[in-house]
């Protein structure tokens, strides 16, 4: 064995403990990388087999060729194919059959009233295709739909609704539909195709209620014949089919499926902990690279021996790199482990909770063990770098010097560097967000600035301590004095420990205003445009939900309490070649329930060929009123509109608007996102507001709400993202304060002498757990209030660069409450920490500590 | 000045017996020890290294306990004591002066004086911390840290902060032990000077008859036991009855 790596060796057996709280940092860091990335890939296969068993029987998918897709959509909209085509299809020679896919949107009501999903995934009805090979569904429990208004559900769906076999219900298509439960399906051999609800319908309800015409299907599912292949049947109906029409393969179809749950859902899924993974090895950064720097600086004199003794820098230097190396090869594989343990956990977990995942080995490739493994081995080793050179500069005379007390880092040279550049971050950022608004700009402002406040911390963390700390001299008498000293002895350290806090409490704090700015745009554009008292939704998020009866609109008008019922549909169509959304209502009625702002020209005679745009998406084009466009319907039909009217606010009405009669030709499945209504004058809200529940009632009931709750419930997804935000987070906090509480332990090792006198001379245990846990609360109260002051600077550059890139004016909210929510939080994870190292140190042995040597 | 009739015991101990360890590897540190500590006086306890005169002190200061026998401090029997009295013991009733790392490197020297009434949440008798800072010529440096400070400017810093509290008794071990001779002469001619000056009581551990004839009185130990007394002593006094020790007898 050579010299350096005996002496890591003796070294890593004696102290075992100093690295205890670096080798956690390292394992969760790793654990929650390798678990994402096992995780991933396990579900990717999982679909993957859930879809190939799915689309099993059928050879190829006819359907139409073109979709046209709006911004912020990746799945477009398709024009549907005539069901007139099965009979020609079922002509082409090896074709052993073909069924009509009829599908849209419709949501069942469970037992208990509420709707099931919605919350995301798409929920869908369709007809239920009765040669059971091109069905993806398979029935597990009962029969198949014969009759009108008989319904099959898939398994998953029924469970979550509490419906069982037998059982009636309503289906909203958006229109109401009573349905009886007559059989389950499976998806793939799951309880469904993930969280996608599903019910099947007969044939002929499924023309009725999921299309706006009979005759048409989303697309056309064909089977080979014995002895044809997939790519030849596909060839043989190529010629067959009409232009813009196409055929491709059931594992074409299959793997399009699969494409599409993996880019919409998984990968959003994996990048999303990807980030909160480095998140947290950049947290656990900082405490590693506390850890040995302390470690290094205690050692100095017993380097300096060795170096007095002759051993050259290399060979110090060395050792402190070989132990870095084994903890880290030991941390990360105990990481690869964990990450497994965690993903065969969440695997098993997942199913108890309700989300049907695919089941399956866990699948664990080559990269998800590699790249965790090396990520630990390189943020052990880098973070190890800088404090292993130092050793090796160690002079031999340290041997005979006292180890003094290290006030390094509040150099003059690094207050200057970083302000300086603190300065440049803060021009380029409110360059980026203010004059020429570039989200690259403000992003590479808000990396500088995270990096100047790394640079700034050691100068910062004097300054901080003194004023965090200045009322508990008065409220702790000479215990509240000795911790803001402790605190203030190595400003360096102290600045390291509290940024790796510092970063996770930015981190929440970016996360939380971000998303207070969210809620109080939502709040602004409601009261803003919604001029209406009551506005009726079906609450839903993502793809789910069915939308509401397009004759709710017209049910409510009818009441007596009310001026005005206008309902908002959801059209798309290509302007200009370009997939936009269009807003589908009655112009006169939305002027009066919506403020539109300033508005040129008049939308009260839009008729079948006029169209009203905003003023952005106007000026984009270059359309004036009396211009006009060309409309491309999803049907393939295309009309020329001419632009009547060009108004101020878009965020409710949307960016175009057209009357029912000019998409009526080109609809597909009716359904309006929004009813607003407005009362008549006089009218009390709560009456009005019984009045619409009771016609709502009618129609499926959706939700009525006040302008305030509707205001309140289009946030909701915000609570719920950020809830999840705040999970993940916990783990990058958690790494935090081991990192303190690590840094702490090393400092009670440290300061035994010292602290033997502090008992000698009448400090009871209980006043020196005080002193130390005061000490850990300072640190964390400097990492917090860093943290927070960066998190809300964050935050505003990414409100304000979100706001400089979109049409829509964001506006920027700091929450007060949970803020300090977040401080306190920080402050009491700060004493947490510190409960450990102070029990450790008020159980130190006086006389040991005190004795002469 | 001439010895003074005892009238009183600040502390003492009676057969004090102290085994480290256990079975056969068990060591008598102090095998049946009394003695009084008289109040009002300096009283240095000698002996060769290994003679238990450490154990002694630490065991009557309350830093430590003893296997049997007792220890007082006044009328207060120390073995009764938990470790939450005996801390306020030696807080309110006890000062140290330790051979080195005497002085808390973050607190100023006027905060280490003043460090164990703090603690005890006590203003104390301000008159008397202000005496004792001229007594010991550090008013000038009050706001220094320890660092700035010279090693026999620490030790009188440590002598103020073990009378600050009017303690029953300082108890100090070597306290000259890592300086020259003209810091040490300084520093025990200071502890001779309160003593006599202001009636306190001292108990200082040491191997070195110098500093033990400031004292008024030497015990000596041998083996963990008491094996003599001498009263005004001098440094060839002291000496030579140490001479005695390291020939076999």
């Amino acid at each position: 064995m050579n010299a350096s790596v005996r002496l890591s060796a003796s070294s890593l057996r004696a102290h075992k403990r100093r690295f205890a709280g670096t080798f956690l940092a390292v394992v969760l860091g790793v654990a929650f990388l390798t678990g994402t990335l096992v995780m991933g890939d396990t579900l990717r296969a999982g679909f993957d087999t859930m879809f190939g068993n799915a689309a099993g029987g059928t050879d190829a998918v006819v359907r139409s060729a073109d979709a046209i897709t709006t911004p912020g959509e990746s799945q477009g909209v398709r024009q549907p194919v005539g069901t007139d085509l099965v009979r020609t299809i079922e002509r082409v020679p090896g074709v052993a059959a073909a069924a009509p896919s009829i599908q849209g949107a419709g949501q069942l009501v469970g037992a208990n009233g509420d709707p099931i999903g919605g919350q995301g995934p798409p929920t869908l009805a369709g007809n239920w295709i009765t040669d059971p090979e091109l069905n993806p569904y398979r029935l597990a429990e009962g029969r198949a739909p014969q009759q009108s208004g008989e319904v099959v559900v898939n398994r998953g769906a029924a469970e979550k609704g509490g419906l069982a076999i037998g059982d009636t219900t309503t289906l909203r298509t958006p229109d109401p539909v009573e349905v009886t439960v007559v059989g389950l399906a499976t998806f793939g051999g799951e309880d469904g195709m993930a969280q996608v609800t599903f019910t099947g319908m007969t044939r002929a309800d499924a023309e009725k209620y999921l299309t706006a015409r009979p005759g048409e299907a989303a697309s056309i599912q064909v089977r080979a014949g014995p002895g044809v292949g997939q790519r030849e049947l596909v060839d043989r109906l190529v010629p067959v089919l009409p232009e813009g029409v196409e055929a491709i393969t059931g594992q074409e179809s299959a793997a399009e499926n699969t494409d599409m749950i993996s880019s919409q859902f998984l990968s959003l899924f994996t990048t999303f902990l990807l980030v909160f993974s480095g998140i947290a090895l950049l947290v656990a950064t900082f405490s590693i690279h506390n850890t040995f720097a302390i470690v290094v600086a205690q050692r100095t004199r017993e380097n300096a021996l060795l170096r007095a003794l002759g051993a050259s820098r290399r060979q110090v230097t060395a050792a402190t790199l070989v132990e870095a190396a084994v903890v880290a090869v030991t941390a990360s594989a105990a990481g690869l482990a964990g990450g497994i343990g965690i993903a065969a956990g969440l695997q098993a977990l997942f199913p108890a909770i309700g989300f049907p995942f695919p089941e399956g080995a866990l699948v664990i490739s080559a990269l998800s063990l590699l790249l965790p493994l090396a990520v630990g081995v390189v943020v052990c080793l880098g973070s190890a770098l800088l404090p292993a050179a130092r050793a090796g500069r160690t002079a031999p005379l340290a041997a005979l010097r006292e180890t003094a007390v290290d006030t390094s880092g509040a150099s003059r040279a690094r207050a200057v560097t970083g302000t300086g550049m603190l300065v440049l971050a803060l021009a380029v950022t409110l360059v980026g967000v203010l004059l020429s608004p570039s989200v690259w700009l403000a992003g590479a402002g808000a990396v500088l600035a995270l990096a100047s406040f790394v640079v700034l911390g050691p100068v910062a963390s004097a300054t901080a301590v003194r004023v965090l700390g200045a009322p508990l001299d008065r409220l702790r008498g000479v215990t509240g004095v000795l911790a803001r000293r402790n605190a203030l002895r190595s400003p360096k350290r102290t600045a390291a420990t509290a940024g790796a806090l510092m970063i996770g409490v930015a981190v929440v704090s970016l996360f939380t205003v971000f998303g207070a700015s969210l809620k109080a745009t939502m709040d602004q554009t409601v009261s803003r445009s919604f001029a209406g008292d009551v506005a009726v939704s079906a609450p839903s998020f993502g793809a789910g939900g069915s939308g509401l009866s397009p004759r709710l609109a017209g049910a409510v008008q009818e009441l007596p309490e009310v001026d005005t019922a206008v309902g908002l549909g959801r059209g798309v169509a290509e302007v200009d070649g370009e997939g936009r959304a269009l807003t589908v209502t009655d112009p006169v009625a939305l002027s009066r329930t919506f403020d539109l702002g300033t508005v040129h020209g008049s939308l009260d005679h839009l008729g079948t060929d006029g169209i009203a745009v905003t003023g952005s998406e106007a000026e984009k084009r270059g359309l004036t009123t009396g211009d006009t466009t060309r409309l491309t319907f999803t049907d393939g039909r295309s009309g020329t509109f001419t632009v009547r009217a060009v108004y101020g606010q878009s965020e409710l009405a949307g960016d175009y608007v057209i009357t029912r009669a000019a998409w009526a030709p080109h609809r597909t499945q009716d359904s309006d996102t929004l009813v607003a209504v407005a009362f008549k004058d006089g009218v009390d809200t709560d009456a009005g507001r019984a009045a619409v529940e009771k016609v709502a009632d009618r129609y499926g009931n959706p939700e009525v709400q006040t302008r305030d709750e509707y205001a309140q419930s289009s946030a909701g997804g915000i609570d719920m993202m950020l809830t999840l935000v705040y999970a993940l987070l916990a783990l990058a906090v958690l790494i935090a304060l081991l990192g303190i509480a690590n840094t702490l332990t090393l400092a009670v090792h440290e300061r035994t002498r010292e602290l033997g006198l502090l008992r000698a001379v009448g400090q009871t245990r209980a006043q020196l757990r005080a002193m130390v846990r005061w000490e850990s609360v300072l640190v964390a109260a400097f990492g917090t209030v860093g943290g927070l002051g960066l998190g809300a600077f964050l935050g505003w550059v990414l409100v304000a660069a979100s706001d400089g890139a979109s049409d829509s004016a964001f506006a920027f909210a700091v929450p007060p409450v949970q803020l300090a929510v977040v401080a306190l939080v920080g402050l009491a994870a700060g004493a947490l920490a510190g409960l450990r190292p102070a029990r450790r140190a008020s159980r130190l042995d006086v006389l040991r500590a005190v004795a002469t040597e | 000045m001439t010895t003074t009739t005892v009238t009183r015991a600040a502390a003492r101990v009676v057969d004090a017996v102290k085994v480290y360890g256990g079975g056969d590897t068990a060591v008598r540190a102090l095998d049946g020890v009394s003695v009084d500590f008289p109040a009002g006086r300096f009283t240095a306890i000698m002996g060769p290294s290994g003679s238990g005169k450490s154990t002694l002190m630490h065991c009557a200061a309350g830093l430590d306990t003893l296997t049997s026998g007792t220890a007082r401090i006044g009328d207060t029997d120390l073995s009764t004591l938990d470790d939450r009295r005996l801390t306020l013991l030696r807080r309110d009733r006890v000062g140290f002066v330790f051979q080195a790392f005497n002085l808390v490197p973050t607190l100023t020297v006027a905060e280490n004086i003043t460090l164990p009434l703090d603690l005890a949440g006590r203003r104390g008798d301000t008159e008397w911390v202000d005496a004792l800072i001229d007594v010991v010529g550090l008013r000038d440096r009050l706001h220094h840290r320890p660092a700035e400070l010279s090693g026999g400017q620490q030790q009188r810093v440590a002598v103020a902060r073990a009378f600050a509290g009017q303690p029953d008794v300082v108890f100090t071990d070597e306290p000259t032990g890592n300086l020259d001779s003209r810091s040490g002469g300084e520093v025990l001619g200071l502890l001779g000077r309160t003593v006599r000056q202001t009636g306190r009581t001292v108990v200082m551990v040491t191997h070195d008859p110098v500093a033990a004839a400031h004292a008024d009185e030497v015990v000596f130990l041998a083996d963990g036991r008491l094996v003599d007394r001498m009263d005004a002593p001098t440094a060839d006094k002291v000496l030579d009855r140490m001479k005695a020790f390291e020939v076999p007898s």
